[in-house]
């Protein structure tokens, strides 16, 4: 496919920044309406045959993820303290076209209507800013039925799921061992598991082939294409109508602002690094919620001492990851767990918060793969067998196949001091301050954790498992989902973009990805993104229109 | 690749700059570069580019004490392990361990030394280097080397490890690109008693 360019002088409707679950989609459907789109992207365009099995470089070295372009972040637990060098995790995420749903595990649960009025619901909890979304769960269904048929969603009902406009376009992808047996978990427990919703063909669909159950989703690119990331869905079809360009190896720096307050362009570095602009009529930030935050408060000026659309002073904080507890078990005959996607079972009966455990959290759990092979031999293995010699080989043999993990994805409170801040004394390779993280666990999420690690015990345990260990609950020092750090509301005094997505500052900026999200929901983000992004542009191409922008 | 003075100098380079290289830089060049270099020296038998003749002796007993060849099937040695070392050892992402690992591998030799009056540690009945690895087993020196030969002994054959795949079918995974359903026991015997199959 010949995708249209713009020249340097042209200015264009729009400019995306970021090509991912967010900006894939509104590249798409800004460009579909009519609209003059460049889509810009600091990694470069891969394709399915550019994706490996190699877990040494994808699951060791992280080959996919932003710190193989710029390995140095800081880290610290508050701003009182200096900010260290962190090791191999931090702030991760993908610089390619097609962003983290490239490599993300495609785990697709729609939100629920109390994920946007807890705060109503619940009441305010000391320490955080939690607060109601501006927008309910009813504003956003037809979105989330969008993004179930526009890029193609297996699933099936479950007893407790939201209420849906339309079934999901495809069936579920097969049950697999780890499903059978939280199955088998829950029904002793009188608990009730269903089917895992994920964003993965269970059949061919529109030219794209179906799952091959090949088992490596999470880090990983699909080989086959079977994986709805942009990078197979919403990037082509942008490109298609003719009138998008993906602008690829250009890493955005500033947002620059008229004498009127208005975003003007952004400025960017090319893949020789030299300094060039975009032009546009409006800009859309779509970059995750580190980069986005980083983008914004790069771009001060004297109109904006604190950083664009920051007059809350809201940007990079309240960053929420999601908190995650997991128990493993050993069954008696073997799950082979390596092969299929990464679940296809979850209980939802804990997702709601409940006053009676004495503190605010709830969550989702699904029974998944545990990990590749060098992962499980290095530290994979229950604390009492050994670790060397003849009884760890047999060890080896013994549990790789036969195990599993009941995995809890959970909520994180907004709490203001947790932030993504600038980091000039560790600059990247452009001399662009680095990512800062602040980060200290609120005790209710802590204790969320520690409930949950008991609830999968007793999952594991009523499933059958013969051998059952837990994985320590340590304090969190980043993530791979990066939320709230331009959080939406309808008060300016502590909220950075409206309820359409529009920066209460910059009325021709909108800012649409994972740093739009008012509270964490529970675990799995990346549909509730792609659903924002689809109401946020049907918004900003009718306001686009009615030149209200 | 032979053990030239220039290669030997490029991986005392490595050492030094282990403190100040970035975790990660430069790994994908090297991702290439391992890739070709380990396929051609499994082939010819080469010198080991980075571990002395002593270093490799030692690090093949501790390898064998790790993940042991049993009843004949191969362990960690005979399936390329600790050529994979040899060769990780001297590329940017492992830098950090070059010290740890080669300061280890003198110890293991101090201590048969001091246990035995002059032998090396691979010279050591076996008794006796589980002994000395006992004494050892929550030092750095352990955990790296352990965590390099693990990778060696799992990693993709095309590092020069793991060869023809054989310690992935030691541990029971079925090597395809892809598979169908059923994967495992338990979803087999649930379609097994649903009149509709896997679904």
């Amino acid at each position: 496919m010949i995708q249209r360019t713009f020249s340097e002088g042209e200015t264009v409707d729009f400019v995306v920044v970021g090509t991912g679950a967010a900006g894939g989609v509104l590249a798409r459907e800004l460009a579909t309406a009519g609209f003059d789109v460049v889509a810009m992207e600091q990694g470069p365009w891969q394709h399915d045959s550019d994706f490996t099995h190699d877990e040494l470089a994808v699951e060791r070295q992280l080959a996919m993820l932003n710190r193989a372009f710029e390995p140095v972040q800081t880290f610290r637990t508050s701003a009182a303290e200096p900010a260290r060098v962190t090791g191999a995790r931090g702030l991760l995420y993908r610089r390619a076209v097609g962003g983290s749903s490239v490599h993300f595990a495609a785990n697709y649960w729609r939100f629920r209507p109390v994920d946007f009025k807890e705060r109503s619901r619940w009441g305010p909890i000391g320490g955080t800013a939690f607060a109601d979304w501006p927008i309910t769960y009813e504003e956003l269904e037809p979105y989330y039925t969008k993004v179930d048929w526009q890029i193609g969603v297996s699933g099936a009902a479950g007893p407790f799921d939201p209420p849906r406009s339309r079934p999901y376009p495809l069936p579920p992808l097969p049950n697999k061992s780890s499903g059978v047996l939280l199955e088998r978990g829950a029904q002793a427990l009188g608990l009730h598991a269903q089917v895992a919703p994920m964003a993965i063909l269970s059949q061919s669909r529109h030219g794209r082939a179906a799952c091959q159950a090949c088992g490596h989703c999470a880090y990983y690119g699909c080989e086959f294409g079977a994986k709805s990331s942009s990078l197979v869905t919403v990037i082509p079809e942008a490109v298609a109508t003719g009138r998008c360009e993906i602008r690829t190896d250009s890493t955005v720096h500033r947002v620059d602002t008229n004498a009127r307050g208005r975003a003007t362009g952004v400025v960017y570095w090319d893949r020789e690094g030299t300094e060039r602009r975009q032009a546009a009529r409006a800009v859309v930030l779509a970059a995750n919620g580190a980069e986005t935050a980083r983008l914004l408060l790069l771009s001060a000026s004297p109109a904006f001492p604190d950083g664009l659309a920051n007059s809350s002073g809201a940007v990079g904080r309240h960053i929420m990851f999601n908190g995650a507890a997991y128990t493993n078990g050993r069954f008696e005959h073997p799950l082979n767990e390596y092969k299929g996607a990464v679940a296809s079972r979850i209980v939802h009966d804990f997702y709601d918060a409940d006053p009676a455990r004495g503190f605010y959290g709830g969550g989702g759990i699904d029974a998944r793969f545990p990990s590749g092979p060098i992962a499980f031999a290095v530290d994979g293995l229950p604390p009492d067998v050994p670790a060397w010699g003849p009884g760890f080989r047999q060890a080896l043999g013994d549990y790789y196949t036969h195990t599993v993990r009941f995995m809890s994805h959970l909520t994180s409170l907004p709490v203001p001091g947790n932030a993504v801040t600038l980091d000039p004394d560790h600059p990247d390779r452009f001399g662009r301050p680095g990512l800062c993280l602040t980060y200290q666990d609120h005790p209710d999420d802590l204790m969320t954790k520690l409930w949950f690690v008991e609830r999968t015990k007793e999952l594991m345990e009523a499933a059958g498992a013969t051998h059952v260990w837990n994985q320590p609950v340590l304090p969190v020092d980043g993530g791979v989902h990066l939320l709230g750090t331009a959080r939406m509301g309808n008060d300016p005094r502590d909220s950075v973009v409206d309820r359409y997505h529009r920066a209460h500052d910059v009325p021709n900026l909108f800012i649409c990805d994972g740093s739009s999200f008012v509270t964490s929901g529970r675990g799995q983000p990346t549909m509730t993104i792609q659903a924002l992004a689809f109401r946020a542009a049907e918004h900003i191409g009718r306001f686009a229109r009615s030149h209200a922008v | 690749m032979p053990d030239t003075p220039s290669t030997r100098r490029a991986f005392v380079a490595d050492v030094g700059r282990a403190a100040t290289v970035a975790w990660l830089s430069l790994q994908l060049p090297w991702l290439a570069s391992l890739e070709g270099c380990a396929r051609e020296d499994a082939l010819k038998g080469a010198p080991y580019a980075g571990l002395t003749p002593g270093e490799t002796e030692a690090m093949e007993a501790f390898a064998a004490q790790i993940f042991p060849s049993v009843h004949g099937a191969p362990g960690a040695v005979e399936l390329g392990a600790v050529r994979f070392v040899d060769r990780a050892l001297g590329e940017p992402f492992f830098a950090a361990s070059v010290p740890v690992v080669r300061a280890g591998l003198a110890d293991l030799d101090a201590r048969a030394r001091a246990l035995s009056g002059g032998g090396k540690f691979a010279s050591l009945a076996a008794g006796e280097q589980v002994a000395i690895v006992w004494q050892i087993e929550h030092g750095d020196f352990f955990k790296a080397a352990r965590t390099l030969l693990l990778i060696g002994t799992f990693a993709d054959p095309s590092y020069g490890g793991n060869q023809g795949g054989a310690g992935w079918a030691m541990i029971g995974i079925d090597h395809r690109p892809s598979y169908s359903a059923p994967f495992g026991y338990y979803d087999a015997q649930a379609s097994a008693g649903s009149p509709r199959g896997a679904a």
